[in-house]
């Protein structure tokens, strides 16, 4: 029968597939076709891990379809090409022969759901199927690593999953999410690389086009705050004496293609800004030596020649910094600390405990550095005393989801979880579902 | 902080204001202002942003009253045209992807029991503080000054006339 087992982690950002059984998946590439100034095709993405960008595409511009849109799929036929340019040329494998774990976002419609089986058995012929949800792979994984030091914590978690589409804060129970307790934030990474452009256009130069760029500079230079009020004001400050002002180059195209950090040493200088007054003026104080050593006035002038460069200060922290306050952003919802209290709250009073001492944090956008930091500050306050609050961060958060459904796929029961082709022809999607407790 | 000083500002200036009938007609029904923010929060999940944002303008300006006649008029000179564009355009609608909000909305998920969870129920809801910090949106500190015309927010006269002179949306917010 069928021994190979793919498993899809199909992101709003990032497809993260390989084999089950393997720790790490063989292809992550971007979920969606690109269109760059140099081309009147639509293009696939080259993969982000694995090939080293024999023929690095020049993203400057490009226009870019995703099938996924809020993290549901509304575009079945452009999901369909690029699975078949995944399973065709990068995995290499032909799905009639094997089944398929993928990941669904909680709540997804049922009009979704029968897109996506028609995809899977009828375009794909895929001989089984069996549709997760990520923060039940996610627990899964991180259980699977703690399970020598408490067995009994180890039953369930709350898994918040801040992604590209949104954020979640689901607790899951012995592997099932519990869905009457997931709350949800409309925000994720797009929204907040979209909202950087917006500041930075208006501010200094038109980046309305540059996804991609805008997706590096966020990667590189955002960062959450411990203290905005005190940010601002470091953020404020005229010339050396400013911590956060940092210089992002832009590609010109000739020599390098791809956008950089100026100087990266200052780039990483917010991070001498603790919580102490004391500490952030004397390590103040050792940077501002430290950058008057290494800064040139030659440098400088070298900025007014070329325009291809912007800088961003309170840019920096206040982007992430929506996704704690969804409020100033006009958004009528609350922000992350608040979801979780919600989402443990709606659960039964003996696990709150638990809940608030397992809180996992997954997905790419919480790799700004300081998010579990900053978390732990404003939700400290909101839970009771008597509780604990422990926030574990996964080694790789965009992966953590994946490896979890590897996990599952390599388990001796998960063929008999699956629902197989001639299952799904004789009953139809709505029925199969029901096995999935969807 | 930032509305107990805007607020007394604003009542102790003594300056006469004038301010256009449309101005007013604008001012008095906040749908618009909440529409535009809507709009902008919507805009936050485009893909590509640049062009679509365009577009949204372009909608808005079709809707002001001076030019619907104007709207008009060049709708009856391509009534030549008509039927190959609407045709064209319906086979567009079917080819097209819907978005995420069409296929919410065919789903009705209003229409389920209260105590099933649905996308709808997930929502974390309205914050339990409704202070909201304001930002300048030229430059991004602490605002204590709202734009008269659009609502938007500065922190100095300097920011104002940025935003005077490039973002402020007087009709379309």
């Amino acid at each position: 029968m069928s021994n190979v087992v793919v498993v899809l982690d199909n992101g709003g950002g990032l497809i993260k597939a390989g084999l089950g059984g393997e720790r790490d998946p063989s292809t992550v590439l971007p979920n969606c076709l690109l269109r760059p100034l140099s081309s009147k095709k639509w293009l696939h993405p080259s993969p982000t891990i694995a090939a080293s960008s024999e023929d690095p595409l020049d993203l400057t511009s490009a226009a870019v379809r995703r099938p996924l849109d809020r993290g549901y799929l509304i575009n079945p036929d452009l999901q369909r090409d690029i699975w078949a340019h995944l399973f065709n040329s990068l995995l290499h494998i032909s799905p009639s022969q094997s089944s398929l774990l993928l990941t669904e976002p909680l709540f997804a419609l049922p009009s979704i759901q029968r897109a996506t089986d028609e995809l899977v058995f009828e375009d794909f012929n895929f001989s089984a199927l069996y549709v997760a949800d990520s923060p039940s792979l996610a627990h899964i994984y991180e259980t699977s690593r703690r399970h020598v030091v408490s067995r009994g914590a180890a039953q369930c978690s709350l898994v918040v999953d801040c992604g590209f589409s949104f954020t979640h804060a689901a607790p899951v129970f012995q592997n099932f999410t519990l869905n009457y307790a997931v709350k949800r934030i409309d925000l994720g990474g797009k929204a907040l690389t979209n909202y950087l452009k917006e500041l930075v256009s208006y501010r200094s130069v038109n980046v309305m086009d540059e996804t991609f760029l805008m997706d590096d500079v966020k990667e590189k230079l955002c960062f959450v705050s411990l203290d905005v009020a005190r940010d601002l004001g470091v953020a404020r400050k005229p010339g050396k004496k400013n911590l956060l002002r940092c210089t992002y180059v832009l590609p010109d195209g000739v020599t390098h293609t791809k956008g950089f950090v100026k100087d990266p040493d200052q780039a990483q200088r917010y991070l001498s800004l603790t919580d102490g007054a004391l500490t952030s003026n004397l390590g103040a104080k050792v940077d501002m030596d430290h950058i008057e050593v290494t800064e040139k006035p030659e440098d400088r002038k070298r900025i007014d020649l070329t325009k291809n460069e912007f800088d961003l200060t309170n840019e920096r922290f206040l982007v992430p910094e929506m996704l704690f306050h969804p409020a100033d952003l006009g958004m009528n919802q609350a922000g992350l600390a608040e979801c979780i209290v919600r989402a443990v709250n709606s659960c039964h009073p003996h696990l709150h405990p638990i809940l608030y001492e397992s809180i996992i944090l997954t997905g790419g956008s919480t790799l700004f550095p300081r998010f579990a930091e900053r978390l732990e500050k404003e939700l400290r306050p909101l839970v009771p005393d008597d509780y604990q609050v422990k926030i574990t961060t996964q080694e790789n958060p965009i992966l953590g989801v994946w490896r979890g459904g590897s996990l599952l796929a390599s388990s001796p029961d998960f063929e008999a979880m699956c629902v197989t082709k001639s299952e799904y022809e004789e009953l139809g999607s709505a029925r199969c579902r029901r096995r999935f407790f969807h | 902080m930032d509305e107990d000083n805007s607020s007394p500002f604003r009542r102790m200036s003594s300056r006469t204001r004038k301010v256009a009938p449309r101005m007013v007609a604008a001012l008095a029904n906040s749908d618009n202002r909440a529409q535009a923010a809507l709009a902008r929060l919507e805009a936050l999940e485009n893909d590509n942003a640049g062009m679509e944002t365009i577009e949204i303008n372009e909608d808005d300006d079709t809707s002001l009253d001076d030019e619907d006649q104007v709207y008009m008029h060049k709708r009856q000179s391509k009534g030549t045209k008509r039927k190959t564009r609407q045709a064209k355009a319906l086979e567009n609608a079917r080819k097209a992807p819907r978005t995420f909000a069409e296929l919410l909305h065919e789903a009705s998920l209003e229409t389920l029991p209260s105590h099933v969870p649905s996308y709808l129920r997930a929502a974390v809801g309205p914050p339990s503080s409704t202070s909201r910090r304001h930002f300048c949106t030229v430059c991004g500190y602490a605002a204590s000054y709202t734009c008269v015309k659009c609502g938007m927010r500065f922190c100095s006269c300097r920011c104002q006339n940025i935003h005077n002179d490039t973002r402020c949306l007087k009709f379309v917010a």
